[in-house]
């Protein structure tokens, strides 16, 4: 390790100080650590390095050496290599490393590698006993990326291929989501069904509209989201009411009967979630309407669709 | 050769070596503290950044690094005075947390502070592009406070699959979220053993005055250990309920396109039953007597509220 760690600081070193594309075949001449290796481990030592400095931010860009374009060399942009500085405090260093340690993104514990990009953390005592989990997509951190440099996203979905402005990610009911706006239409997109994700275009491109609320843009109940449009009206049983009460929110009209149920008239969007939903119930729930609804329900309990 | 550790000791130096050039006089004890390093690891660390530096490689061209008394000293190395910046996916991670321990209610001035500073800088034209939320059930506070305390509560819960209200003494280990809910991790002292419960399932809550004392470590996950008594089925997944997957400790027995076949355990028969009633025509129950069993009779209480029975 100790060759490879010289060799890649030389080679940072390097390139944070010269001022202009260099080729490969300069940085293997001029770089220590690279002498005197054959064409193929040099290539293979090489695309190592090159991805490992990637991995932790280095923006290590292809760049054409002069102005015919006819070699092109590796360059880190001048002010790209670092972010400017928060100025964080040492407390705040280290709320933000208690939360990190707290919240993870699917089943991994996060890096501490980002506290100490922002200058590290002294004296982390160990936090109050909580935790979450987020979930994770391999796309997430290219997906957030578009949206914090405001560049288009290309990605496939539901079996067609999507080009979007990303307007925002959320988070909600465990699933992270991209508002986006694709041919004209704001849409939420799961990131756990979206395709490899490919940035594209220019930073800076995307406008979101002024007055554009990312928190009302992805519907609450899985069932408000969809093509469908009617209002379904459910009675809950006494032993039931006070689940359904506490899932549907306060947005939804709800009556008590004497003996304790209730009955709720619930706006729907989408009736498979919805009806999906109403079966959670067991026998506890009846869905009384509209008809079709209803249909739709018994069809479901008999097997027939 | 180039392994995840390379990548982090790389990092390390490249973020420990801004830092003492920003603050000239730091101590060992203090690098050693803020950058997560053992006295040995540093100084091992600034030996290799010794023999590194421009081409030449000269005694004018390379870096300056080492421990004078007790201070560290870092010179010549001008070029590595600010840190490599946050990937994408390191911005996100720390934004989310933040965001994610306020919405639960445990945020401080400090941690609230830090992500709006963080966030004016990654995304200075849009601060409201990421927004994360948790569900807010009854009593999160009140669970976290008393697992801080290590207080025992009384409390009155229905279970998801059985449908029935307990009430049971627990001793909140640790209140978790995963999957869009919230948990705490619990000896229930009813069941004189460890239990994970819901917490928007929790229909009363009382402290009991009494005090407990709490594992060094408690699983924060949602993690199944199938029982003795658990039923099996063999389920047939076609393309629209391959997300049972991501959501259920499956064994996957085989995947092709058209569908993915695997066994579900559940402790409850009914508890199968009601995700395949649910799946409608995207499952097929492939095996399973007991589940099949608990299938009919779903259908045939459905039928019967429905008033559609044969």
């Amino acid at each position: 390790m100790q060759k490879v760690l010289e060799r890649l600081l030389n080679l940072l070193a390097f390139l944070l100080t010269v001022d202009r594309p260099v080729t490969a075949d300069e940085i293997r001449m001029t770089v220590a650590g690279y002498d005197r290796s054959s064409d193929e481990a040099f290539r293979r030592m090489f695309e190592r390095d090159k991805d490992l400095l990637r991995g932790l931010g280095v923006p290590l860009e292809l760049s054409a050496t002069d102005a015919w374009e006819v070699e092109y060399g590796y360059v880190i942009p001048e002010d790209a290599y670092t972010l400017p500085d928060p100025g964080l405090t040492d407390e705040e260093r280290v709320a933000l490393a208690l939360a990190s340690q707290a919240v993870r993104l699917g089943g991994e514990a996060m890096e501490s590698g980002a506290i100490l990009k922002l200058g590290g953390a002294p004296g982390v005592a160990a936090g109050e006993p909580l935790a979450a989990d987020l979930g994770a997509t391999a796309s997430l951190g290219d997906v957030f990326a578009a949206v914090s440099e405001r560049r288009m996203l290309r990605f496939p979905y539901r079996d067609s291929e999507r080009h979007v402005s990303p307007y925002g990610v959320i988070h909600r009911r465990g699933r992270w989501y991209l508002v986006a706006e694709d041919s004209g239409t704001v849409k939420a997109f799961r990131l756990d069904r979206m395709g490899d994700v490919a940035l594209s275009g220019s930073p800076g491109v995307v406008e979101r509209p002024p007055d554009f609320d990312l928190a009302t843009a992805v519907p609450e109940a899985p069932w408000e989201a969809g093509p469908d449009d009617e209002t379904a009206r459910v009675v809950f049983d006494a032993e039931v009411a006070w689940w359904a009460r506490r899932q549907l929110g306060s947005g939804v009209e709800i009556s008590e009967a004497s003996d304790g149920s209730v009955t709720a008239e619930i706006p729907v969007r989408n009736r498979d979630a919805f009806i999906g939903w109403i079966l959670g119930f067991d026998d506890s729930a009846e869905l009384l309407g509209p008809p079709d609804l209803r249909s739709a329900l018994i069809e479901r309990v008999r097997g027939t669709t | 050769m180039t392994s995840p550790r390379t990548a982090s000791r790389l990092n390390r130096i490249l973020t420990m070596l801004p830092w003492v050039i920003a603050n000239s006089g730091a101590t060992v004890t203090e690098v050693c503290e803020r950058f997560g390093y053992t006295r040995r690891e540093l100084v091992k660390d600034l030996d290799l950044v010794f023999v590194c530096g421009l081409p030449g490689y000269g005694p004018g061209d390379l870096m300056v690094a080492y421990v004078d008394e007790d201070e560290v000293v870092v010179e010549m190395a001008d070029y590595f005075a600010a840190p490599p910046r946050l990937t994408g996916t390191e911005v996100l991670g720390l934004l989310a947390a933040g965001m994610a321990v306020i919405t639960a209610g445990a945020g401080t001035p400090e941690l609230e502070s830090a992500v709006s500073k963080l966030r004016d800088v990654v995304l200075p034209d849009s601060t409201e592009a990421l927004v994360v939320q948790l569900p807010d059930p009854p009593f999160l506070p009140e669970l976290r406070e008393l697992a801080r305390s290590h207080q025992v509560a009384s409390i009155e819960y229905t279970g998801l699959a059985s449908g029935e209200t307990t009430q049971r003494d627990i001793e909140p280990w640790a209140v978790f979220s995963t999957m869009g809910n919230w948990y705490v991790r619990a000896q229930c002292r009813r069941a004189e053993s460890e239990r994970v419960f819901r917490l928007d399932r929790i229909r009363s809550l009382t402290p009991t005055g009494d005090t407990f004392e709490a594992p060094a470590e408690v699983d924060t996950t949602l993690s199944y250990v199938p029982g003795p008594d658990d039923v099996a089925a063999t389920i047939r997944l076609a393309s629209g309920a391959r997300w049972v997957t991501d959501y259920y400790p499956v064994e996957v027995l085989d995947d092709v396109p058209e569908a993915l076949t695997i066994e579900f355990m559940a402790s409850d028969p009914m508890v199968t039953a009601r995700l395949l009633l649910r799946l409608g025509a995207a499952a097929e129950l492939v095996s399973g007597d007991e589940v099949g069993m608990a299938l009919d009779a779903l259908r045939s209480r459905l039928e019967a509220r429905y008033g559609t029975g044969e």
